[in-house]
């Protein structure tokens, strides 16, 4: 025997098989000299041959020990005391760790052997875990988790009539004051200034001059959301008056970015347009103004709005929110607002803008979008129901095979709980693959969401997986799979062990039974494919409506820059002199083919005034609600906005000349219908106007809304804005011509910031957003549907064609051509696909009206929708249907008898 | 008089067979080597067990000096008389039936 160089280290057995040993044979002298004996045979088998063939041998070695030398002793344990023994192997088997390991090893066996097919279901149940997970977690912040503030069920929105644009749902300031007064239904009541957006103001100091958006709130503002400033205070009351001491509290992330979270800013003063404003505080994370109230935007500090007669004069301007008393409720506070009103009214017959409509808040943040998430959810949950119907059709098909190796466990002496409990950790692998899956997926797509800038929906920034939803797909996966795995281990264990080996192959009734249960799976899976594929047709439809609308300007190669100068203007004329000087400079560039100046771009903001229709006078007076635009002789041109009749605006129309203004056709029929209304006046609230000219219809509010009623003044003979957005037309690229008119305007005014532009294509888009949100994710889901629906199809056929393999050859031998074999598989197919589009079809009937919200320009029973998804359908089933049919068309008679 | 299966009388030949140094794998190797059997361990050990029940064989614990046991020790295996006797029966037993068996009893 040769030994070891006694420098080298000398080789040892492995380890774990020596444990495995020592459990085994139990410890004690004995078992030490076959340890001995095997230890001996290691070192020669591993100096003779090699490391690994001895490592090999000790193994097999043990496991054979063991197992023979266990079996022994176990033996002779159970003739001592037969009762204990019982009860112990089987409390052992059934709850050890070594036996759960075991079956664990035996299911991961199992899917190893049908890989494909495991993977596969693990591959669906991702996709169902994934979609729902990534739903339920776009909506929860939005619908199903509270607003971010302390008792968000107690806030209300207190809107004013409720009716029409942004006018009809803020309140004057004199209503907050009266409703404060005289409520007996909130604790407290408080308002912010709603057109904030169309101000903007610029900081100047601290580095690069920067546009910045703040939101002008009444001084308890924070009081009544109970949001405490991260630093700092809240306002006082010096500072919350009409022309109060300036004051400002800082968003939590301009704080972070423009001050690098410096607590010091607190107490010290930032320069916002040429005025000093204290800053006395800075907002918690947890509250972002924007993401709340006005997604899409971004705030970056709250100023103090003065409750005071002075904003009172400026109209519907104030967004009330209150906190209800906690008896109060909804209603009552409505019922309480009502009576004040009356009486207020009754006081008071000439007051104006006097309203109020109760929500509660949560509702009116997340309202516009409730039925498309709704959609959403159902959708989602159709994908998971499609998911789970696949699922138990995969399973299914393993069923008679599946009842077979039960049966010969069972019949082997397995016990009943050690059948059931391998199915349950076969499907809990399903789950627990398909959650990661899932997972993963769903990471990636709220991800995708939470960081699209583009998509204008409150919260949607603070999405984030939603566990909750995870494990409950995930259950619902789990329940799933076992409940159709386990049916086989049932069968097995009553006993019927004959059953499961003679109903294999040969059209056993017990398998027809489980073939009419797939299929009507299948018709299941295909209506509700069907639901699914109308309804994303009817939302893609009407985003193409959407699209095709006549917008009356054409916003492609426009670029807006919001410009605001810090500095101060005496006179209108001093004002209109610098912004023309602007422009002028803008049009010399090269590249750039026109340019103009507007309060408002379209799709943005949303204003209202009143005229006096003409023709009637006194109590008989009808007033017209119009949207007033405040632009510059070349806008209209240069947005491309047609001209109906009449003339553009000049450089003429100044300050000391006729007041002139301009209406769109919509406008122009109100007030003169079916007259020329070119040369007539209006009585606007500071005077007579001369209309020159009619413009095409815009759509300013939203695509979905006509435009109404439209008014543009010249800002040579109006004050009446509060910032400037310039226009420049363009067919140059917008990065290279943002940074040349940037240097334009700096050139002419180096106050302006410049950094924000945005084209209007982008404009548009962001409008259409929330809607393309929709349409994409059910397109994704619907197109899901019909994949899952497809491989449901070709599933049922290609089993039904493996089972009846021997039927088809003696069907060809006695005679049938291979194409009626395709044609019957075919027709197989069709009959149901057939069912299922037409249940589908009557589902999404009854469905298509509870979206009817959702459409544009369609109707919910398209019926060109209806057809062309239908036919869709049916070619996808058809294509899923082929190859099954093919397969069985070329089955060759003598290998079929042979097969069986 | 316990009887002695072949496989067992194989066993108590092969340890008489040892001369100094009687123990089990001596006894797997001899067995494998001179009597043609694929001897499984757990086989001779479980044998190995009832020779002893029987009272045929018997063995001392031994420290072994040999360094690939690791430290184990060894079994030095005995036959007792008991199993010197029996062996014997069963050697007359075989002897008998052989006895005029003619060409097979000569091995041809």
């Amino acid at each position: 025997m040769t030994h070891p160089s006694p420098l080298l280290p000398q080789l040892l057995p492995p380890r774990r098989a020596q444990q495995l040993l020592w459990r085994a044979l139990g410890p004690g002298d004995e078992t030490r000299t076959i340890l001995g004996d095997l230890a001996e045979d290691f070192a020669q088998i591993s100096d003779r041959e090699s490391a690994a063939k001895a490592r090999r041998f000790y193994w097999r070695e043990a496991v054979l020990l063991s197992l023979s030398l266990k079996g022994q002793r176990a033996l002779s344990e159970l003739a001592a005391d037969a009762d204990r023994h019982t009860l112990e192997t089987t409390m052992k088997s059934a709850f050890s760790l070594p036996a759960i390991a075991q079956d664990t090893r035996y299911a991961l066996r199992g899917l190893r052997m049908e890989l494909r097919l495991y993977l596969f279901s693990m591959m669906i149940i991702g996709l169902g875990i994934g979609a729902t997970t990534a739903v339920y977690s776009v909506m929860s912040p939005l619908m199903l988790r509270p607003l971010p503030f302390d008792q968000p069920d107690r806030l209300a929105w207190v809107a004013n009539d409720g009716e029409g644009g942004m006018s009809g749902v803020t309140s004057r300031t004199s209503n907050l004051r009266d409703f404060r007064a005289l409520n007996k239904s909130f604790d407290s009541l408080t308002g912010y200034f709603a057109f904030f957006e169309q101000g903007s103001t610029n900081l100047v100091g601290n580095g690069e001059p920067e546009k910045l958006i703040g939101v002008g709130v009444a001084q308890n503002f924070l009081d009544v959301l109970r949001v405490a400033p991260l630093v700092g205070r809240n306002f006082v009351d010096e500072e919350g008056v009409w022309d109060g001491r300036p004051a400002v509290i800082l968003s939590h992330g301009f704080w972070q970015r423009r001050f690098a979270s410096d607590r010091g800013i607190v107490g010290t003063a930032i320069t916002l347009d040429s005025t000093p404003h204290e800053v006395v505080g800075v907002l918690p994370p947890s509250f972002d103004f924007a993401v709340i109230f006005k997604p899409s935007t971004r705030v970056d500090f709250l100023r103090p709005f003065a409750i005071s007669d002075e904003t009172d004069q400026w109209g519907n301007t104030l967004s009330m929110i209150g906190r209800l008393k906690p008896d109060a409720t909804i209603p009552s506070a409505q019922a309480d607002l009502d009576r004040i009103i009356a009486s207020l009214q009754q006081d008071d017959p000439e007051r104006w803008g006097l309203g109020a409509v109760v929500t509660g808040l949560q509702r009116q943040v997340s309202g516009p979008y409730r039925s498309a998430m709704w959609l959403l959810a159902a959708a989602a949950a159709a994908v998971m129901l499609i998911v789970c119907v696949n699922l138990s059709n995969l399973l299914l098909s393993k069923g008679p095979k599946r009842a077979k190796e039960m049966a010969v466990r069972s019949a082997l002496g397995a016990p009943r709980h050690r059948l059931l409990r391998q199915l349950l950790i076969e499907s809990l692998l399903l789950a627990v693959g398909g959650g990661v899956i899932g997972l993963a997926l769903a990471i990636a797509i709220t991800r995708a969401v939470a960081s699209a800038n583009a998509i204008s929906i409150p919260l949607l920034k603070t999405v984030s997986v939603d566990g909750g939803a995870l494990l409950f797909s995930m259950a619902v996966a789990l329940v799933t799979g076992l409940v159709i795995g386990i049916v086989p281990a049932l069968q097995a264990s009553t006993g019927n062990v004959a059953a499961a080996f003679g109903g294999s192959s040969r059209g056993a009734s017990a398998s027809r039974r489980s073939n009419r249960l797939r299929e009507a799976l299948v018709v299941a899976e295909v209506a509700l494919a069907c639901v699914l594929l109308v309804l994303g047709g009817l939302l893609l439809e009407s985003f193409q409506q959407l699209l095709d609308v006549e917008l009356g300007f054409q916003p492609r190669e426009l670029v807006t820059w919001k410009i605001k100068s810090a500095r101060d203007f005496e006179t209108l004329t001093e004002l209109n002199a610098h912004s023309d000087e602007l422009i002028r400079n803008i049009v010399a560039l090269p590249g750039v083919e026109a340019a103009g100046l507007t309060d408002a771009v379209p799709l943005g903001t949303n204003r209202n005034w009143s005229i006096p229709k003409p023709g009637k006078e006194g109590e008989d007076q009808e007033m017209l609600g119009v949207f007033p635009h405040i632009i510059d002789s070349r806008y209209i041109q240069a947005m491309q906005i047609p001209l109906r009749s009449g003339r553009h605006f000049t450089v003429d129309d100044t300050v000391d000349r006729d007041r002139v203004v301009m209406f769109n056709e919509s406008a122009a029929e109100v007030l003169y219908p079916g007259q020329d209304p070119i040369g007539r006046t209006v009585q606007l609230f500071d005077g007579e106007a001369t209309i020159v000219g009619i413009v095409a219809d815009v759509r300013h509010v939203s695509l979905e809304s006509d435009s109404g009623a439209e008014m543009y003044l010249p800002y040579s003979q109006s004050w009446n804005f509060s910032s400037l957005e310039l226009v420049v037309r363009s067919s140059l690229p917008v990065d290279v011509l943002a940074p040349s008119v940037g240097a334009a305007i700096q050139r002419e005014d180096p106050t302006i910031p410049i950094g924000h532009y945005q084209s209007l294509t982008q404009v548009v888009d962001r409008s259409t957003s929330p809607r393309r949100f929709t349409l994409l994710l059910l397109s994704a889901f619907a197109a899901t549907a019909l994949l899952l629906a497809a491989l449901g199809i070709y599933g049922v056929l290609s089993y039904s064609v493996t089972e009846r393999t021997r039927e088809i050859g003696i069907r060809m031998a006695l005679g049938e051509s291979a194409g009626s074999v395709l044609w019957r598989v075919l027709a197989k197919t069709m009959t149901l696909a057939g069912l299922g589009i037409g249940l589908g079809a009557m589902a999404s009937f009854a469905v298509g009206r509870s979206v009817a919200s959702l459409l544009y320009g369609v109707e919910p029973t398209d019926p060109a929708t209806f057809t062309l998804m239908a036919f869709v359908l049916l070619l996808v089933a058809c294509l899923a249907g082929y190859f099954p049919a093919l397969r069985a068309s070329r089955t060759q008679t003598v290998i079929a008898l042979q097969a069986q | 008089m316990a009887k002695v299966g072949e496989f067992e009388l194989l066993v108590i030949l092969s340890i008489l067979r040892q001369d100094d140094q009687p123990y089990a794998n001596r006894v797997r190797q001899d067995l494998e080597q001179n009597a043609g059997r694929r001897v499984t361990r757990g086989a001779l050990y479980r044998t190995l067990s009832r020779l002893r029940d029987k009272g045929y064989v018997d063995w001392q614990m031994e420290a072994s000096e040999i360094p690939e046991r690791g430290g184990h020790p060894m079994r030095r295996l005995n036959v007792t008389k008991a199993g010197t006797a029996a062996a014997q029966a069963s050697r007359t037993v075989l002897l008998d039936f052989f006895e005029g068996l003619g060409p097979l009893a000569d091995g041809g």
